[in-house]
């Protein structure tokens, strides 16, 4: 696995510390029958410039609504998303195109995400042809160059999506999401819709992609090993906010929050010894529903360790002994009993 | 499965999408149309008379040699008028039917996207023009047109404008349905998120599917717009008389349905058979985009093409 993308850790890099994505007090809600959806409540977040950055939670934590409110699918209620420095609503109403070259977003279903009746030649040519670049032997070229880029063989440019596997349809969206050149591509979980045999494939993809584009990749995912293995920088979200955060080992490794063990002692463990004898909480019941979060703590109604004190106020994301910032009132301040 | 999609229309038909494969078309079903359409253009060429020109000295003939299928009261052939029949209907027909698919297209689309109050507006105004029959509606504009104002309209004009202000409220419903199913599609926003402009997407990823169904309605469709420009005529309403045409002919051979109802039945029967064949075209297409239970030789066609794209699939997932 690619232990590279772990070496070269840009987090811990000095030099890049300018942030490609810059998310502040981000709340995305929305108005249904039963009420006001709090999909995202209050969301900051950073990822650096060269980063590759997981953003993990359960279903329905807001991961996705804030992945698509990053690049502009979602409105936001409140707060604002800085790009590159540049406001990203300012920059999209300004420069749509000039935008799209230097952000751009994976689907989760790959099908989905492309005209059923384009075939994959001209699915892949179709950025270049908005961006009204280069001739159509030029934009022949660059598509070939992609296909190799993604290791999909030539034959399957004149085919239709439907008749690609899982893999290859994935494989072709993040082409085509490469074809502008951009500098961050966010996605959302494209691992979901693949079989659990090419999901190394296509995390190994997206880490070699990474480091030979210098791109910065946001990863929405529920699935924590990929996430660990490939990650520089981890946000642990839950019920439409931010739980933990912080550089992806050492939070791995020692997690603050009540809520990020939870996540981490689920990952079954691939040594059979480690498997027999590790610790687990277990979380009882379903998240609450974000029409009505829970007062105080929003993770204090599962919570193994709350205390009468997580239910009076909610806490705010400050500094713990990975190096990071967990939400939690009992952070570090002994380790949990229960764990 | 078309082996290339390079081989079908670009726009109008993806290969083996929901669209019609025009490989697999029924050309018997598609054959009387083709016919009519033939005759409709050629029929300069294919008529042996002045289909206008008065003969007295030969009124109201049996079938002969020069006048292959007789004559009517003035002594006009009628093979040549039922032949200048076809030609009227059939560019009335088609300036009709274009006319009306703009309209329709336009003001569907308009709704579809935009949305909101526009659409409001624009969905109470198709609706008011579906909750009347067409034919009724064109009656009533017919009525308003024959008026002083209109005078700069010849009849036949006049007859187009009414039946394509009849006409075009189906195709803005159907249109704006696809226009709304489509837009909840996510390779829209994928679109979108590669910086395409709404234009772009509408022209390049909705439009397509419009077309695809409206021009399919369409062919259903041009069989009642062939009865309805007889209807008119027929009521007096359409074709003024010199002109040969279908409804004009039934009218003018009405008198003489004891002694000669050939000069009722013929045109009669090219009207019925054009219906007919329209109708079948419709069907046809109708047919290959309704999902149905399989049996017999199409279902071992099917799987065979099944197998075949597997097979493809997991010989390109072996080089891949």
């Amino acid at each position: 696995m690619p232990e590279a993308a772990l070496t070269e850790n840009p987090a811990s890099d000095p030099t890049a510390t300018a942030a490609a994505i810059d998310v502040e007090d981000l709340k995305v809600h929305f108005r249904t029958s039963a009420g006001r959806v709090r999909a995202v409540d209050g969301v900051d977040l950073n990822v650096k410039i060269g980063a590759f950055h997981g953003i993990v939670g359960e279903s329905g934590c807001g991961k996705t609504t804030l992945a698509r409110a990053i690049v502009g699918l979602q409105s936001a209620t409140a707060g604002r998303v800085r790009i590159l420095g540049r406001d990203r609503a300012e920059w999209q109403s300004q420069d749509r195109k000039g935008f799209a070259r230097a952000v751009q977003f994976i689907f989760q279903d790959p099908l989905g995400s492309m005209s059923r009746r384009q075939s994959v030649q001209q699915t892949m040519e179709e950025p270049l042809r908005i961006h009204g670049m280069g001739n159509a032997r030029e934009r022949r070229r660059k598509v070939e160059e992609l296909l190799e880029l993604v290791a999909l063989p030539a034959s399957v440019l004149d085919r239709l999506p439907r008749s690609l596997s899982g893999g290859q349809r994935q494989r072709v969206s993040i082409a085509r999401a490469l074809a502008l050149d951009p500098e961050v591509l966010v996605c959302d979980e494209p691992l979901s819709a693949l079989d659990v045999s090419v999901r190394a494939q296509i995390v190994n993809l997206f880490a070699r992609l990474q480091a030979q584009l210098d791109l910065t990749i946001v990863i929405v995912a529920h699935d924590l090993a990929i996430v660990r293995e490939v990650c520089s920088a981890v946000t642990v979200m839950y019920l439409g906010r931010v739980a933990e955060e912080g550089v992806a080992r050492p939070l791995f490794a020692d997690p603050a929050h009540p809520y990020s063990q939870a996540l981490l002692f689920a990952v079954p463990s691939p040594d059979p010894r480690v498997e027999a004898t590790r610790s687990r909480v277990l979380l009882e019941g379903d998240p609450p529903s974000p029409l009505n979060p829970p007062a105080g703590c929003r993770f204090s109604t599962r919570c193994p360790v709350a205390v009468g004190e997580c239910r009076a106020s909610e806490p705010t994301l400050r500094g713990v002994r990975h190096g990071g910032r967990a939400a939690c009132l009992l952070a570090d301040r002994t380790r949990h009993p229960v764990l | 499965m078309t082996s290339s999609p390079c081989s079908s229309i670009r726009g109008f038909a993806a290969p083996g999408g929901s669209d019609i494969q025009f490989s697999k078309l029924p050309w018997l079903v598609l054959t009387p149309a083709l016919v009519f359409v033939f005759v409709g253009v050629f029929a300069p060429f294919l008529m042996t008379h002045d289909p206008a020109a008065q003969d007295y000295t030969a009124i109201l003939k049996s079938p002969s040699l020069s006048h292959w299928l007789g004559t009517d009261y003035l002594g006009r052939d009628l093979w040549s008028r039922i032949v200048g029949g076809a030609r009227t209907s059939l560019v009335a027909m088609a300036f009709v039917l274009v006319a009306a698919l703009v309209i329709g297209v336009v003001i569907g689309s308009i709704a579809g996207y935009v949305g909101g109050l526009v659409e409001t507006i624009l969905i109470s105004l198709i609706d008011i023009a579906l909750a009347l029959p067409s034919l009724v509606i064109a009656l009533a504009l017919m009525g308003v047109f024959l008026g002083e104002n209109f005078d700069w309209l010849s009849d036949y004009w006049k007859m187009v404008l009414a039946l394509t202000l009849a006409w075009w409220a189906n195709y803005a419903r159907m249109s704006r349905a696809v226009v709304i199913a489509e837009l909840q599609q996510p390779y829209i926003e994928a679109a979108r998120v590669m910086g395409a402009s709404h234009l772009w997407v509408f022209a390049r990823h909705i439009l397509p599917h419009v077309l695809g169904l409206v021009v399919v309605y369409a062919s259903a469709d041009a069989g009642a717009l062939v009865l309805a420009i007889a209807t008119l005529s027929f009521l007096g309403l359409g074709v003024a008389p010199p002109t040969p045409e279908w409804g004009q002919m039934l009218v003018d051979g009405m008198s003489y349905i004891e002694e000669y109802p050939s000069l009722v039945v013929i045109p009669g029967l090219a009207l019925t058979a054009v219906v007919v064949s329209f109708n079948l075209l419709g069907e046809a297409f109708a047919l290959q985009k309704v999902p149905r239970v399989l049996k017999g030789r199409l279902l071992r066609r099917k799987r065979a093409a099944r197998k075949e794209e597997d097979l493809a699939r997991t010989k390109a997932e072996s080089q891949a």
